[in-house]
């Protein structure tokens, strides 16, 4: 089969669209840490906090329901300690943000030897899956109807988020004081609010995003938990936050794009062809966007200050 | 009165022992792993024994536990250097792989050396190719201002998957399964120093290391600027010194030492380059140079903590129902704590103060302040 067509493949896209919303659900909370003024490299620990607690409150009450509901809650929990240890104990964010990541895995695994008695990886038939959802109409079209109905109900769901995100984040007050908290705190407490009450809003809103894109992996995109399932999409979803510099629409197309490379890989695999190298496109391409951005806004700054002030 | 003098001595010992702040650390981590194991229906004193004896018992598992500690103590100082100089390298993980990888190609594909040649030039194909990887993003950091936070992350993948593409194809021997180069050349590999473990030569390398490091902040010129720069790179820049190549200089020292962790573990432990063999081990430098204080010499103790945390967890889940990654969550929690000494000295020097405040109404005592 040519490469071309693999590529183009109804399925490749598909695929893609299911790799894309825990990216997504994940760099959608990143965006909103970052927003606030806080840089969490600790998606990775959130989202596998999120899954764990999905399979177990989906397992106890045979429910997806609560499944997501307490993947939200406890990685809601988990993003509380980590604002607390960066917002009142000025601790390190980036440090913290490693501790999350090390106490998520350690945690989870731990778990779910204590808890399931298993290695590896726990499944039920008792877990009941996040439902798909068809969209009549649609799910008839041809091409369509496949990229656009018969998803999970997440997937579409962490699309209406994307918009609900951009309207919260640039046209609601506390959008704007989440923002302000991000890049003049001090002008935000000089209005009079609290910088400290707005970064542990959008921290824990953030772990919220993360539990529910953990959810999505453990009993929505499969029915069973295994050991470090995020498998490095926490840092991923990092790529596409500073890819998306402060735009929900952007990190949407940043993580559609990486969705689709995992996808891809996946297609590579099973055709024998070393997928190494369209793996690394997310980090590459986010390192050069990055360099790109920062040179201008470097230049930038370079014209309007005088010499001496640099 | 007493409640008062406890403060102002735990207050003093937070400024002026880092130390300190560890150990308090340590036990707070190790209090709250006491209520987990209890949730587990163990017995703390059996499971932290089993920890012990299976750490530092005896010759064997001291052994084992320094051979645990040795590439972190290369990651520990890789994260000290740049950080010592104002830069956060976060990609001590990915410049550990490619230096793994540069020493498992040189031990594999040259022959016909004496060992005394074999390894040092193994191991400084290792540093180089690490450090050229610390490199990328301190020039991307200095001529385009992208965060090296960011491209460290991202370059650890990059390495990663690089490494595995590697192993996986070109290097891949005929017979051998995915995911591995064949053996290294007898003359390459280091020489075990206890024949029952994996302790080898690398943990003696390492020592050295810590040394050579300390001599070039304390002594050289270069070392000082970075000391500077990472106290206030604003004034660094005012004062002349060569901000942009310091930056780029710490950065190759750092990736060089990562890479180096990796290489050591090649040529000391694997005897081959295995694909994903890192359990982390640079993510763990940043806590052990964390808790170090980013001070060479304390990355010793630091490190052969850890390593004796990942041995005594193997023993403890033996002895007892609990999994060995309760380690990892003693790690996190410690990590935590270690973060937040800071705030937890200004704590108790605030309460100190209005403690003072109430009972004099004077002004707060400015001598504790002073270190801030």
């Amino acid at each position: 089969m040519p490469i071309v067509e693999v590529i183009f493949s109804i399925e490749v896209l598909v695929a893609g669209i299911r790799m894309t919303t825990p990216l997504l659900l994940a760099s959608l909370g990143g965006l909103l840490a970052s927003q606030c003024g806080v840089f969490n490299i600790g998606l990775e620990g959130l989202m596998l906090v999120g899954s764990f607690s999905a399979i177990v409150f989906d397992y106890l009450f045979n429910s997806w329901v609560l499944g997501v509901l307490g993947g939200i809650l406890f990685s809601s929990l988990l993003a509380l300690v980590f604002a607390f240890f960066v917002v009142d104990l000025r601790a390190d964010e980036i440090v913290a943000g490693v501790a999350i990541n090390v106490l998520g895995l350690g945690a989870t695994t731990y778990l779910l030897r204590t808890l399931f008695g298993v290695k590896g990886a726990f499944s039920s038939p008792r877990i009941q899956g996040i439902p798909v959802l068809n969209i009549p109409g649609i799910d008839r079209l041809p091409v369509i109807g496949a990229l656009l109905s018969g998803d999970s109900v997440l997937v579409y769901f962490s699309w209406l988020l994307v918009v609900a995100l951009a309207i919260f984040l640039y046209r609601t007050p506390l959008g704007l004081y989440i923002r302000a908290a991000g890049q003049n705190k001090e002008a935000l407490a000089a209005a009079g609010i609290s910088v400290r009450r707005v970064r542990y809003i959008s921290l824990v809103l953030n772990g919220a995003l993360c539990g529910l894109g953990g959810a999505y992996l453990s009993i929505g995109y499969l029915s069973q938990f295994v050991e470090n399932m995020t498998a490095g999409r926490g840092f991923i979803a990092i790529a596409a936050v500073v890819f998306g510099e402060g735009d929900p629409f952007r990190v949407f197309i940043a993580s559609l794009l990486f969705g689709l490379v995992d996808s891809l890989s996946i297609r590579f695999q099973s055709l024998n062809i070393p997928s190494y190298f369209a793996l690394m496109l997310p980090y590459i391409i986010t390192t050069i966007v990055l360099a790109m951005t920062t040179y201008r806004k470097m230049k930038g700054k370079r014209r309007v200050q005088s010499a001496d002030s640099y | 009165m007493t409640g008062k003098l406890v403060v102002a001595i735990i207050a003093k010992l937070y400024r002026l022992y880092g130390v300190f702040t560890s150990i308090l650390a340590i036990l707070g981590a190790l209090l709250i792993g006491v209520f987990i194991i209890l949730a587990n229906g163990d017995s703390p004193l059996v499971a932290y024994l089993a920890m012990y004896t299976g750490s530092f018992g005896d010759l064997y598992h001291l052994a084992s536990t320094l051979a645990n500690a040795t590439p972190l103590i290369f990651t520990g100082l890789s994260v000290a250097v740049a950080f010592k100089a104002g830069v956060f390298n976060i990609g001590s993980e990915g410049q550990l792989y490619m230096g793994g990888i540069a020493a498992a190609v040189l031990g594999i594909y040259i022959t016909g050396l004496p060992s005394a040649v074999h390894i040092p030039l193994a191991l400084l194909g290792g540093f180089l190719l690490g450090g050229l990887f610390g490199v990328f993003p301190a020039i991307l950091k200095v001529k385009t201002g992208a965060d090296e936070v960011v491209t460290t992350i991202m370059a650890n993948y990059v390495a990663i998957l690089f490494t595995s593409y590697l192993v996986n194809y070109p290097l891949k021997p005929a017979s051998a399964p995915m995911g591995m180069t064949r053996d290294i050349m007898a003359s390459a590999k280091l020489p075990l120093l206890y024949s029952l473990s994996r302790l080898n030569l690398g943990f003696v390398l390492a020592l050295i290391t810590i040394v050579l490091i300390w001599v070039f902040f304390k002594y050289s010129v270069r070392g000082y600027e970075c000391r500077m720069m990472g106290q206030n790179i604003n004034f660094a820049r005012y004062a002349g010194l060569r901000v942009n190549n310091n930056i780029i200089l710490a950065m190759l020292i750092s990736g060089g030492l990562a890479g180096l962790a990796g290489a050591v573990q090649v040529l000391g432990v694997q005897y081959r380059f295995v694909q994903d063999f890192s359990p982390g081990y640079g993510f763990d430098g940043i806590t052990v140079s964390l808790m170090a204080g980013n001070n060479p010499f304390g990355i010793l103790p630091a490190a052969i903590l850890f390593g004796a945390m990942r041995a005594g967890g193997l023993a403890m889940e033996l002895a007892t129902k609990i999994p060995s990654e309760l380690s990892s969550v003693l790690q996190a929690l410690i990590i935590l704590f270690v973060t937040a000494r800071g705030s937890i000295a200004s704590y108790f020097e605030n309460k100190l103060a209005s403690n003072e405040q109430k009972k004099q109404g004077a002004i707060p005592n400015l001598e504790l302040k002073g270190g801030q």
